[in-house]
């Protein structure tokens, strides 16, 4: 990983996933800025693609540092992670 | 004394009863050299409010002509400006809005040759770029010769912004080391763009710009703001700078600059730059 010293402020808000309700084996996670719970596979790309965004588009931090690419599926999310989306904005016509 | 007409002051007159600005502040805008890379969507309301705020010489440098397609954001832009350099139709927007300014126009492509030899009259720079490869070629370039970087992107209903003074705070590959993997990330010709996203992220870049000048305020220096339109939320990230940042960290690897391959679907660096 590479150590970019970066941290999300911390939201106030709580948000729950419909899949999250009633089981026990959620992570309390902030997302983004905001407290999430969220249940399903513990790996940052299903994470991802459980809120709807395109693995492809962003980097992501845990906690600060940022994962490679290769390590989204292998990482597993922890309580109490916080996790950050960097999203690639290029922009115009003919971004690569 | 400061070197503003009658009807300079006048024209300026709800900056110069800021007390934060004031005649001062005013007189520091009229001084300034800003260059704009891009007469796009965040070129547009870059280009536009520091001509309206009375920035006293700003270039714009844009190898592009208008399309129709662009009008929808690039509010530089007119219907009867289609087929035009956007350089040229840029000038005259921002000419019609206030004659006291200067604007360079540099209708050309932002290039390792000619970016060096830019910098050297302008101490604000302004990314509105349509790609990564002039994206990562503007962030090297600022780091190497020191210059203050306001970065912007957009992307669907998103954007970011993050300012950067070149060697002194984090820059943007202290964040984003590398270009993205090829074919990864869309265009806006792909992916679409709503018009107003550029609007918000372009002004933001603009207020940028005048903070710095005037000395208002805490530019977004170390930190990354992204702007999700969708939920309407802003959410900002610490970014110190990173040791091992290739371009900017204890031991660059990159000490020439690189020019990435603009295309759409390659990635590999130019190795004869």
């Amino acid at each position: 990983m590479t150590e970019c010293g970066a941290h999300s402020e911390k939201g106030d808000e709580l948000l729950s996933f419909e899949n999250s309700v009633g089981k026990d084996d959620s992570l309390r996670l902030t997302v983004q800025g905001k407290a999430v719970q969220y249940s399903g596979d513990a790996d940052v790309r299903s994470l991802l693609e459980s809120r709807g965004e395109n693995s492809l588009y962003a980097n992501v931090r845990i906690n600060g540092s940022v994962l490679r690419r290769r390590d989204f599926e292998n990482i597993t999310l922890s309580d109490g992670d916080k996790i950050d989306f960097l999203y690639f904005m290029g922009g115009g016509t003919c971004s690569i | 004394m400061f070197d503003l007409t009658e009807e300079e002051i006048l024209r300026y007159s709800r900056h110069i009863i800021l007390s934060e600005v004031g005649g001062a502040g005013q007189q520091k805008l009229k001084d300034a050299n800003v260059l704009v890379v891009g007469a796009g969507g965040l070129g547009s309301p870059v280009l536009l409010y520091l001509a309206a705020a009375g920035v006293g010489h700003i270039g714009v440098i844009e190898d592009d002509v208008v399309d129709v397609t662009n009008l929808q954001r690039q509010i530089i832009h007119s219907t009867t400006d289609v087929d035009k350099p956007k350089v040229y139709s840029a000038s005259e927007s921002m000419k019609q809005i206030n004659p006291h300014i200067e604007v360079d126009v540099y209708h050309e492509r932002l290039t390792k040759d000619n970016i060096f030899s830019l910098l050297e009259n302008y101490d604000i720079v302004v990314d509105g770029v349509d790609n990564f490869p002039t994206r990562y070629l503007i962030n090297d370039a600022c780091v190497m010769k020191k210059k203050k970087l306001v970065e912007g992107g957009i992307l669907r209903f998103m954007g970011l912004v993050m300012s950067i003074s070149g060697g002194e705070t984090a820059c943007y590959r202290c964040v984003y080391e590398e270009p993205p993997p090829p074919g990864t990330v869309p265009s806006c010709a792909e992916a679409g763009i709503l018009g107003a996203v550029a609007g918000v992220v372009g002004t933001l870049q603009a207020t940028e710009v005048l903070k710095m000048i005037t000395g208002v305020g805490e530019p977004l220096y170390n930190r990354l703001l992204q702007f999700d339109a969708e939920a309407l939320h802003f959410h900002e990230l610490n970014a110190k700078r990173n040791p091992k940042c290739p371009v900017c960290g204890e031991n660059p690897t990159i000490t020439e600059l690189i020019e990435y391959a603009y295309t759409c679907e390659t990635q590999a660096p130019d190795s004869s730059t």
